[in-house]
């Protein structure tokens, strides 16, 4: 088998806030690796370390124990969105470029198409605060496309998204994904969307997060993510899925949580 | 169904006009700007009518008049040239390296820590207080009201940007580094952008500190300049002559500041006003 494309093993990651003398173990001996081109979901509830995670990944956090390998340049499509208020649309999907030194009308070239796929072009002249919240997001997925790394790690990309607005863009996440080989690492917590996606789904569990299980989804590419609702597996594999969160969730609640 | 094409699209139409047009109060911001001329009629009553003493207070009509006399014969517009020249040198000697300072010790840590204080003990001495000094050293010439002009603006500009960068949200530091940028294009293309506003609110508190620090130092260190025309009339008691002085020199902060928030609105066209 070729190198994978990244390979975590064994990592932990803890902050300490001195104040309060409090430590949290954010993620507990974490391993997976992915092949090139393997399209991974991430799936676990909130504070569960997801994008813990993926600024490891992106190497813009240390872990404290383990390995962490990244073959190639990784781009990053943060929680956050992280969308410059002081740059246009079309600025602000062109700034990795920009930075790389690519001049302007070879910038507007490449940026036009990722515009047009997120469905921002009449707005390229806008700046952020005139953009709704979906708005910028889509920007900054469309950001990451521009930065085109081997890697592509996206956080809760499509989170403030409405359902039509996400299957469209998760369709077109496919096909780019499918054209250009890119390795993916896509967080979420929607069971429905991890399925969609992925190939595999790595279910985390509630803090501290420890891998659950690693689910194999069973659909071929390409995907219609329309019809794959209609597929048998489909409801059995959400089942399994939700059972898993179910289980983690009874164990990991703490008292006063359960209490009704 | 209430929905019908012909009223929806005309609704749409005026609608479309009113927010093209949309000017918040703007019978009451016409009438606004002239208030203060409310205040010159009473001025002008209460000193003619005896309330107000004329030796202090002379009419505003009288003070118009010493106004156009220096106007006319050429003396108001050479003071006020050489004092704006003092205050634009001085700005700009004192603006840029508290700029590049300003995002230097804003972005990088051990500088701030390591350095910090030097300028902290610096900031509270009175900025007028070391004219003397630098009259010893640059000479009543005008190397000193450069300088002390520059001393002034360089604080406000310095702890504004360094603000400015520190309050960024990190994550568009890591965008930054996720894109690739190096060092340099980071503060290039996020520090100094992201520290912007707050530069702008510094430079806007420069100004008006700058006219501060020259109309003093020209009281006493120079022969020339609005602050000098203002000692001057003091001395010649020649109090209509004074009052021009403080309005020009008030008007000339003013139309500063004015070009600080067009430059502004020019540069800054994200933030929201
Ligand atoms: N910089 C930090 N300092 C201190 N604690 C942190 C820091 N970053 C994360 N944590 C803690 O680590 C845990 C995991 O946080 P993380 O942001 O990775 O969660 P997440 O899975 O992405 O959650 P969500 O789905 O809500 O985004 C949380 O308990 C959080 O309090
Ligand atoms: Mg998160």
């Amino acid at each position: 088998m070729a190198e994978p494309a990244i390979d975590v093993r064994g990592v932990w990651k803890g902050f300490h806030d001195a104040r309060r003398d409090q430590t949290v173990i954010a993620i507990e001996n974490f391993s997976f690796s992915a092949a090139p081109g393997e399209f991974i979901c991430v799936l676990g509830p909130s504070g569960c370390g997801k994008s813990t995670l993926l600024r490891i990944l992106a190497d813009l956090d240390t872990q404290d124990l383990g390995e962490v390998r990244v073959n190639g340049h990784a781009s990053v499509v943060f929680q956050e969105h992280g969308v410059f208020p002081w740059l246009s649309v079309e600025d602000n999907v062109g700034y990795p470029l920009k930075v790389r030194g690519v001049g302007r009308a070879e910038r507007r070239r490449r940026v036009a198409p990722l515009l047009d796929l997120i469905g921002l072009t009449d707005f390229k002249g806008a700046y952020p605060h005139q953009l709704s919240g979906g708005m910028r997001q889509r920007t900054s997925v469309a950001r990451a496309l521009a930065d085109d790394g081997e890697v592509l790690l996206m956080d809760e990309p499509f989170g403030a998204l409405d359902e039509q607005t996400r299957l469209v863009l998760q369709q077109e996440l496919l096909r780019i994904w499918q054209d250009s080989g890119k390795t993916v690492v896509f967080i979420t917590h929607s069971v429905d969307e991890a399925l969609t996606l992925a190939d595999r789904v790595l279910v985390m569990s509630a803090r501290p997060g420890r891998l659950l299980a690693d689910v194999a989804v069973p659909f071929g590419r390409p995907r219609d993510i329309l019809e794959l609702r209609r597929d048998p597996r489909y409801g059995e594999v959400t089942y399994e899925l939700w059972r898993l969160l179910r289980a983690d969730a009874a164990t990991s609640a703490s008292p006063e949580e359960v209490a009704p | 169904m209430t929905t019908t094409d012909g009223p929806k699209s005309s609704a749409r139409e005026d609608l479309e006009r009113r927010l093209r047009g949309r000017r918040p109060g703007s019978a009451l911001k016409f009438i606004g700007p002239f208030s203060p001329l409310l205040l010159l009629v009473v001025w002008e009553a209460a000193s003619r009518g005896g309330l107000l003493d004329a030796r202090f207070f002379p009419p505003p009509t009288s003070i118009a008049g010493t106004f156009w006399e220096l106007l006319t014969t050429g003396t108001l517009l050479e003071h006020s040239l050489i004092t704006l020249t003092r205050v634009g040198i001085g700005i700009v000697l004192g603006g840029v390296p508290g700029l590049v300072l300003g995002i230097a010790f804003g972005a990088v840590q051990w500088l701030r820590v390591l350095a910090g204080p030097i300028f902290a003990s610096l900031l509270p001495i009175p900025k007028i207080a070391i004219l003397p000094l630098l009259l010893l050293i640059f000479g009543v010439e005008e190397t000193s009201k450069y300088v002390i002009v520059a001393i002034g603006v360089f604080f406000y500009i310095f702890y504004n940007t360094m603000g400015g960068v520190l309050q960024t949200p990190p994550i568009y530091f890591d965008v930054a580094r996720t894109s690739g940028a190096s060092r340099w294009r980071t503060w290039s293309t996020v520090a100094l952008p992201a520290a912007l506003p707050s530069i702008f609110t510094g430079l806007k508190l420069a100004v008006g500190g700058a006219f501060v620090v020259i109309a003093a130092s020209e009281f006493l260190g120079s022969r020339t300049g609005v602050g000098y025309m203002i000692w001057s009339a003091w001395q010649t008691l020649a109090v209509s002559k004074m009052f021009v002085g403080i309005v020009t020199i008030s008007l000339l902060g003013y139309l500063a500041g004015l070009l600080v928030a067009l430059v502004e609105r020019r540069l800054v066209p994200w933030s929201r006003q």
